[in-house]
């Protein structure tokens, strides 16, 4: 197995990469403004329109290049905060113990337990979907699961020698957080991030898809939200060009993403030796 | 065995949150989005007057916070849960039309997709490591990075559209004759079918790699030896001895899987048109249904939480070490 985890690293990363540059090169790279209205709707794909004109006469490979931007910047962010606040929580009830930890966990327990896609609607719903609202959501979703493992981390680090020693010698708990255990934990951070990107990716096409994405907002979700709102797309051969590439664009930013966060998990993780 | 008083308590505790937060989470988010339904100059604004004295009264904004929140409770405990903006109608009533559909159809999802995971798992995991294997593991995999609304897409257009198999939405034939009870369940299982499988292909995953794990745990034994001395044919080996004996892990994890049907099915009843709470939902978030959309989202998300209940409960039950 451990053989083939680079493998998987690299092809993920080539992935992302791909997804990256096209996220960077946008302007550079769309044929048409994705919010411009460049022709006749309901175009088939043509030499113009290499993947036809939606509804409105927008061209959708510009809004599937534009899409990209929106859902690494989504992703990027979404995972950012989750990881931060959730591996801040974590190595804070980790070191503190006592009543803190008890209260933290019974938090993290109740938050776990909670069902996040409803919750995630409603929030939604209710304050609006801006981008940054859905941001804020999808790291609500995530920062349970990841102080839970950051805490168990620290709680084993907390009992290593090193540690031990620099208490000794009069160090205090935000020394010891920065200087001992950030570091450690950091490889299992880095992959939380990645899969936690990965989640993101998908929940917020998901959410778009759901009619809850900022109007003015060009993504892949949104297409396909708009593409099914038309019970006609699966009649004629638009299904091919409307809802099939902006389908493969969000799952193959996903595995990729996921692929990554495979690769870079730390041996020491046990979701890694069941496998 | 002794009586679960601590996972009672912190189910209960799960609960009190969900139903503090359905209260919270209007009046908390800046917009005052329950507010806009009454004011003319909102694009909100509920015009319809009976309606609009409900909501005022339901939501009873003019009142304290604490008295808000005792009557909403008060309403709560009564089945009390609003009137809806766009059925003009109590929220339970609409919702009791729903519930039926997607219980039907979790139900049958999760029926199905256990029963595919676990076959295709004892039949991987007996010939674990040949070509057969390792195309079901990828083949699994790749459905698992699948999103649902996206899988649900794709099913409808080749297997309804092109293939004209299944109905492409709904959950009956509008306007159908009424030829016989037999035609009309016939009617409904053929509805069904499309979504379902679709919903039970989004944890198929997780119990086949369970399943295949636990095969693979039972094939060194001595009894599947004995047996193979005895003269017992391949097939009653792999079914009736080391399946059986894999069995106890993957139904236990078969429960695990209530809370993710119930999230998923929201995008899949969504695609189909089926006419479940998970749809509702969706089309009470599009027409800003704010008493019907809190119905909603209370029914699905207590409805997870009482099917972890159950599962942990079960799993106590098989398994009686944890309960220690």
């Amino acid at each position: 197995m451990s053989a083939r985890r680079p493998t998987v690293l690299w092809i993920g990363a080539g992935i992302v990469g791909c997804f990256v540059l096209v996220a960077a090169l946008a302007p550079l790279l769309a044929p048409h403004d994705p919010r411009a209205i460049s022709g006749a709707s309901f175009q088939p794909p043509s030499a113009r329109h290499p993947l036809g004109t939606n509804d409105s006469g927008q061209d959708i490979l510009s809004q599937l290049i534009w899409g990209a931007r929106s859902s690494l910047i989504v992703a990027a962010s979404a995972a950012g905060l989750a990881v931060g606040f959730g591996a801040l929580v974590g190595a804070a009830a980790g070191s503190a113990r006592g009543v803190v930890d008890v209260v933290t966990m019974r938090v993290i327990d109740v938050a776990l337990a909670v069902p996040a896609l409803p919750l995630l609607i409603v929030i939604v719903a209710f304050a609006g979907p801006s981008r940054a609202t859905v941001i804020v959501v999808i790291a609500l979703a995530g920062w349970p699961a990841i102080a839970r493992i950051v805490r168990s981390q620290t709680l084993s680090l907390a009992r290593r020698g090193y540690v031990h020693a620099a208490r000794g010698f009069g160090a205090r708990a935000p020394y010891v957080i920065r200087r001992h255990l950030l570091p450690a934990v950091g490889p299992l951070v880095a992959a939380s991030f990645v899969y936690w990107a990965a989640t993101a990716v998908t929940l917020q096409a998901g959410l778009a898809f759901l009619g809850l994405s900022d109007p003015t907002e060009v993504s892949w979700g949104a297409v396909l939200n708009r593409a099914l709102e038309h019970q006609s797309v699966y009649l004629t051969s638009q299904w091919t060009w409307w809802v099939l590439p902006p389908g493969l664009a969000i799952t193959l930013a996903a595995v990729g993403l996921a692929f990554v966060g495979f690769g870079l998990e730390p041996r020491s993780n046990p979701r890694w030796e069941r496998t | 065995m002794r009586a679960p008083w601590g996972l009672l308590g912190s189910y209960a505790l799960v609960v009190l949150v969900l139903v503090t937060l359905n209260f919270w989470l209007p009046r908390a988010l800046p917009g005052q989005p329950i507010e806009t339904l009454s004011d003319p100059r909102s694009e909100t604004f509920v015009a319809d007057a009976s309606t609009r004295g409900e909501l005022q009264r339901y939501y009873g904004l003019d009142e304290p916070l604490a008295a808000q929140y005792a009557r909403y409770m008060q309403d709560l405990a009564t089945g009390d849960l609003g009137t809806s903006i766009r059925y003009h109608a109590p929220v339970s009533d609409v919702l009791g039309g729903r519930i039926g559909w997607t219980l039907l159809l979790v139900a049958t999802a999760l029926v199905v997709g256990t029963a595919i995971g676990m076959l295709a798992g004892v039949h991987s995991g007996w010939r674990r490591g040949r070509a057969a294997d390792r195309r079901l593991v990828a083949l699994f995999l790749a459905l698992d990075n699948l999103p649902s609304f996206f899988l649900a897409s794709v099913a409808a257009y080749l297997l309804a559209v092109r293939l004209g198999w299944f109905p492409l939405y709904g959950a009956r034939t509008p306007f159908a004759e009424s030829s016989g009870a037999l035609h009309a369940l016939l009617d409904v299982a053929h509805h069904l079918a499309l979504p379902a499988m679709v919903l039970a292909l989004q944890f198929v995953t997780f119990q086949y790699l369970v399943m295949r794990a636990s095969m693979v745990g039972e094939l060194g034994s001595d009894y599947l030896l004995l047996g193979r001395a005895k003269g017992l044919s391949d097939r009653v080996l792999k079914y009736r001895y080391a399946a059986r004996n894999a069995l106890l892990p993957a139904v236990t994890v078969a429960t695990l899987h209530i809370p993710l049907a119930v999230t998923a099915a929201i995008f899949v009843e969504t695609v189909f048109a089926y006419p479940g709470v998970g749809r509702l939902l969706f089309e009470a978030v599009g027409d800003r249904d704010y008493p019907l959309m809190q119905g909603c989202f209370l029914v699905l998300s207590i409805a997870v939480v009482a099917a972890n209940l159950l599962a942990d409960l079960l799993y106590r039950r098989l398994d009686p070490r944890t309960a220690a």
